[in-house]
């Protein structure tokens, strides 16, 4: 595709001032070029964003402008000075501040003194006090409450990600970037993120908001700039494109690929239910119950999808499912083979053992070890490895298992830290997927992949209930991936199951039930 | 101004092998400016080392600290941070003396005029020969089995031990360190109690001082000719280093133990209770600790547990924490504990034996062992210091 610039003229460049300009950029690691030759311009004023599927060069490039990364070769220009960012320091003192996926706050602490902190970090004079003023202000301006007084621990994520902001403004950022900092919100959430990114504008204020997912960039941003492999493949108006060429730009060749995933999902498994809760009743960390009395049942080849709005029982239940969180009352059974095993509360190693695939919530934090290598991370899993490893049997199955998701690696040697945040989600699919003879059960299985990869794993989460007849509990955020994967779709609501749907049930019928 | 400490993300790899080289040089350098500014003429100090690597009582604290090392790498790599080796050892010493004097072997006393008739029977040895109340060891079993019972015991007996600071750790949070830690004062004593009461020997000797009676010597290893270490010691050393390398290298507790100090939660969200490898990380780690302090009471020159009259010189002659530094110096990489055994225990021998020259030239320097720890503490300072250099980057800033 052309590389199209939208300014044609330069008398419509002319009212507007690049506040970041980036020139010629080269990064380079170990085994990728992780960026080649990017410019850039960040107009004052604008909400500009940035689009790349996993591993286009998005988060190296935020990087490189925030200062934890030094770049290879090219220049950084902040107002028109060449600067040299070499701390994240450097980039809060010529106006960037970074607002990441998570939060960097000290749980102990209040929002006041997380704030105040973060001000005698940078050198000014600063008391809590002065922060508690600061904070009612802003609370007008952009109309973000947040009581100061409170420890962060006991704020939900939404909030912290407000706290982060508000000290993005106390730093007065001229810039703030958001590092795919909504993916884990709640719809209803990110909505009051881009009511603040739009108010930010209005004030003279800058966004780069780093993203994967089209719609957002699409509905908040004046312009788009789309990376692919690491290169800039073009930037433009948001106003004069469409969703469709932005994803072209995205994908390019493999567009085609992503057009084919039809599902056309036809279960032909007849019999019983493989996997039957009654009556469950679980707790959560801060020892209420979370899981109030659901009971399902779930049928050879089916996929059962548990919407809701976060936080409504949903991971818990998940967890129980996986064996990780005590079941206080009620009983979940397994079929296999015709005979009934009761697994309540008989061990997550039993469960595993049984075939059941697991995908946690922060997959990468909980469901891979960075520090191991590709081989070691699929070893580890009770089902693939016997006491003695036989390692020339995990290398082989590693090396089918990065064929046939296509994972981007060096070799299956490599140690996983060294794979793109998306890869990382790849090879805990594959894991799971290859030990899932019975079920999977799963939580936002494709959080932080981007379209094309999302889909494809969706697709074989899908593959794999019709042609071998696993059967699935899918609990997401994202009630487009539910709808596209289930054949049954229940809703919680408190804990509870308010709603129970067939597949091609109406979105809003079922979003009224999630948030009534 | 201000000083700014951020943890490297990605460090050189040159690190691996330049920390521990450039530790040991740089803390020898040190320690020969404190022995100088004390009084020890440098070339004095540089024999005094050298001499270390050539001695052959050398290959004792080896054998010694090949087993501690391993053991300790074993919790450390799983990030549990065992510093009670100490009383580790103490309790294999305790059930491998136990085992020593109580079940393969008995001693007894026996009538003076009796005394020569049980000298000449096989398997009987005379512990004292006191003409009023002489007493003798007689075998029970075969030595050969007595010493595999002593060394299992030892094991298991160190490895329980173990167990206390590792179940407060798994189910209830508390911190390792400080509890294995306080441990060891807690083994120390118990380990005066039972000596010098619940296990006290009924021999003239025994019962001037606080100890036990001298185990039968056919129950004690064999010394190899012109060295303090015994075969046994370095047949231990050599097969729990094998042992653990193929553990690590081709079985699943082996990952399970290397994952756990990356990312305990992996484990868990797999279905395997981290907790349980917590267990099992220190019950190793402690069992081959208790190994060595089998080795310890085994060796010809001990065979007895006796009161401990100063913390600072147990039996245990310290090494459960000089062992520490040889983990470190290691990076926590089992392949390389020999190599820094050896030269650890090389400059443990010089320093011991730099301690009786200095005393010998002028007794009213520091003595009781003092001098003795100042080049292996030097060099673990160094390592702190290079590790948080390597680790962090600091920049000041001047405003």
């Amino acid at each position: 595709m052309k590389t199209q610039s939208l300014f044609s003229s330069k008398e419509e460049l002319s009212f507007l001032r690049p506040i970041i300009s980036v020139r010629n950029l080269w990064k380079r690691f170990p085994g990728v070029e992780a960026l080649k030759n990017v410019s850039l311009d960040i107009f004052s004023g604008e909400i500009h964003a940035i689009l790349g599927e996993n591993g286009a060069g998005k988060s190296t490039l935020l990087k490189i402008l925030y200062g934890i990364y030094v770049p290879d070769k090219g220049d950084l220009f902040f107002e028109d000075r060449k600067v040299v960012i070499t701390s994240p320091r450097d980039a809060v003192k010529n106006g960037l501040v970074l607002v990441s996926q998570v939060p960097q706050l000290i749980d102990s602490l209040t929002v006041a003194e997380n704030l105040s902190l973060s001000l005698r970090q940078f050198g000014y004079m600063s008391n809590v006090k002065k922060v508690s003023k600061f904070l009612s202000e802003k609370e007008k301006e952009y109309g973000v409450r947040i009581d100061p007084d409170v420890e962060v621990w006991k704020l939900s994520y939404t909030q912290k990600q407000l706290v982060e902001i508000l000290r993005a403004l106390l730093l007065d950022a001229k810039v703030i970037a958001f590092d795919e900092a909504t993916t884990l919100l709640p719809q209803t959430e990110k909505e009051k993120l881009y009511e603040f990114m739009k108010t930010f504008k209005d004030k003279g204020g800058t966004v780069l908001l780093v993203t994967h997912k089209i719609p957002e960039a699409m509905e908040v941003s004046d312009r788009v700039t789309v990376l692919r492999k690491g290169e800039v493949i073009g930037t433009v108006k948001t106003s004069e494109t469409t969703i469709d060429q932005i994803r072209y730009m995205m994908f390019g060749e493999r567009l085609t690929q992503l057009n084919s995933y039809g599902y056309g999902k036809l279960s032909s498994w007849e019999g019983s239910e493989t996997l039957t809760v009654r009556n469950l009743w679980v707790k959560s960390d801060y020892g209420v119950y979370a899981v109030r009395g659901v009971s399902f049942s779930v049928r050879k080849g089916e996929i059962l999808g548990v919407a809701g709005v976060a936080g409504n029982g949903q991971l818990e239940l998940i967890q129980a499912l996986a064996g990780l969180r005590r079941v206080e009352r009620g009983i979940i059974k397994l079929r296999i083979n015709g005979s009934e095993i009761n697994v309540t509360n008989k061990g997550s190693t039993l469960i595993r053992r049984l075939g059941i695939g697991y995908i946690p919530d922060e997959p990468v934090k909980k469901g891979v070890s960075l520090d191991n290598t590709i081989e070691e991370n699929v070893a580890v899993h009770p089902k693939l490895s016997k006491f003695l490893i036989s390692w020339r049997n995990v290398k082989s199955l590693a090396s089918n298992l990065v064929r046939e998701f296509s994972i981007v690696t060096p070799s299956t040697s490599a140690k996983a830290k060294v794979l793109s945040g998306g890869n990382l989600m790849k090879v805990l699919v594959a894991r799971e997927l290859t030990v899932s003879k019975l079920a999977l059960v799963a939580y936002n299985p494709t959080r932080g992949l981007d379209e094309v990869s999302a889909h494809y794993v969706r697709r074989l989460i899908v593959n794999k209930a019709v042609n071998e007849g696993m059967c699935a509990v899918i609990a997401s955020e994202d009630l487009d991936e539910i709808m596209e994967m289930s054949d049954v779709i229940v809703v919680m609501n408190s804990g509870s199951i308010v709603g129970v749907f067939k597949s091609g049930a109406s979105r809003e019928e079922i979003e009224r039930v999630m948030v009534s | 101004m201000r000083l700014i400490v951020v943890k490297r993300v990605k460090t050189s790899n040159l690190y691996y092998i330049g920390i521990p080289v450039l530790s040991i040089l740089i803390g020898l350098v040190m320690s020969l400016l404190i022995f100088a500014l004390i009084g020890v003429p440098p070339d004095l100090f540089i024999r005094g080392i050298a001499s270390g690597f050539q001695s052959p009582q050398t290959l004792r604290y080896f054998a010694l600290l090949v087993m501690l090392g391993v053991a300790l790498t074993l919790s450390f790599r799983a990030s549990i941070w065992n510093v009670g080796a100490e009383g580790q050892m103490i309790w294999g010493m305790i059930a491998g003396g136990y085992i020593a004097l109580f079940v393969a072997a008995q001693s007894m006393y026996v009538s003076p005029g009796e005394l020569a008739n049980y000298a000449s029977m096989p398997g009987v040895e005379v512990i004292d020969a006191s003409p009023y109340a002489p007493v003798v060891s007689i075998l029970l079993m075969d030595p050969s089995l007595g010493k595999l019972l002593m060394i299992l015991f030892g094991m298991l007996a160190g490895g329980l031990w173990a167990l206390i600071p590792a179940v407060l750790k798994a189910y209830l949070d508390i911190d390792e360190v400080a509890t294995t830690l306080i441990l060891n004062y807690v083994a120390y004593q118990l380990f005066s109690h039972i000596a010098s009461y619940t296990l006290r020997g009924l021999s003239v000797q025994a019962k001037q001082f606080f100890r036990t009676d001298k185990a039968n010597s056919a129950l004690l290893f064999d010394l190899i000719r012109g060295t303090s270490v015994t075969i046994q010691d370095l047949v231990m050393a050599a097969v729990f280093f094998v042992a653990v390398i193929l553990m690590y290298g081709y079985t699943t507790i082996g990952l399970r133990l290397k994952i756990i100090g990356s990312n305990p939660q992996l484990l868990r969200s797999v279905g395997v209770d981290e907790r349980r490898y917590i267990l099992l990380a220190m019950f190793l780690s402690g069992m081959l600790a208790g190994a060595a302090g089998v080795s310890i009471f085994a060796s010809p020159g001990v065979g007895k547990l006796e009161k401990i009259t100063n913390v600072v010189s147990p039996p245990t002659m310290n090494l459960g924490y000089i062992a520490i530094l040889v983990s470190w110096l290691s990076m926590l990489d089992t392949r390389l504990v020999p190599i820094y055994a050896y030269i650890v225990a090389s400059l443990f021998q010089g320093s011991s034996m730099l301690q009786l020259e200095i005393n010998a030239i002028s007794p009213g320097l520091l003595t009781g062992g003092a001098l003795t720890y100042i080049p292996i503490g030097s060099i673990l300072i160094v390592y702190v210091v290079l590790r948080i250099l390597t680790d962090y980057s600091i920049r000041v800033r001047i405003r």
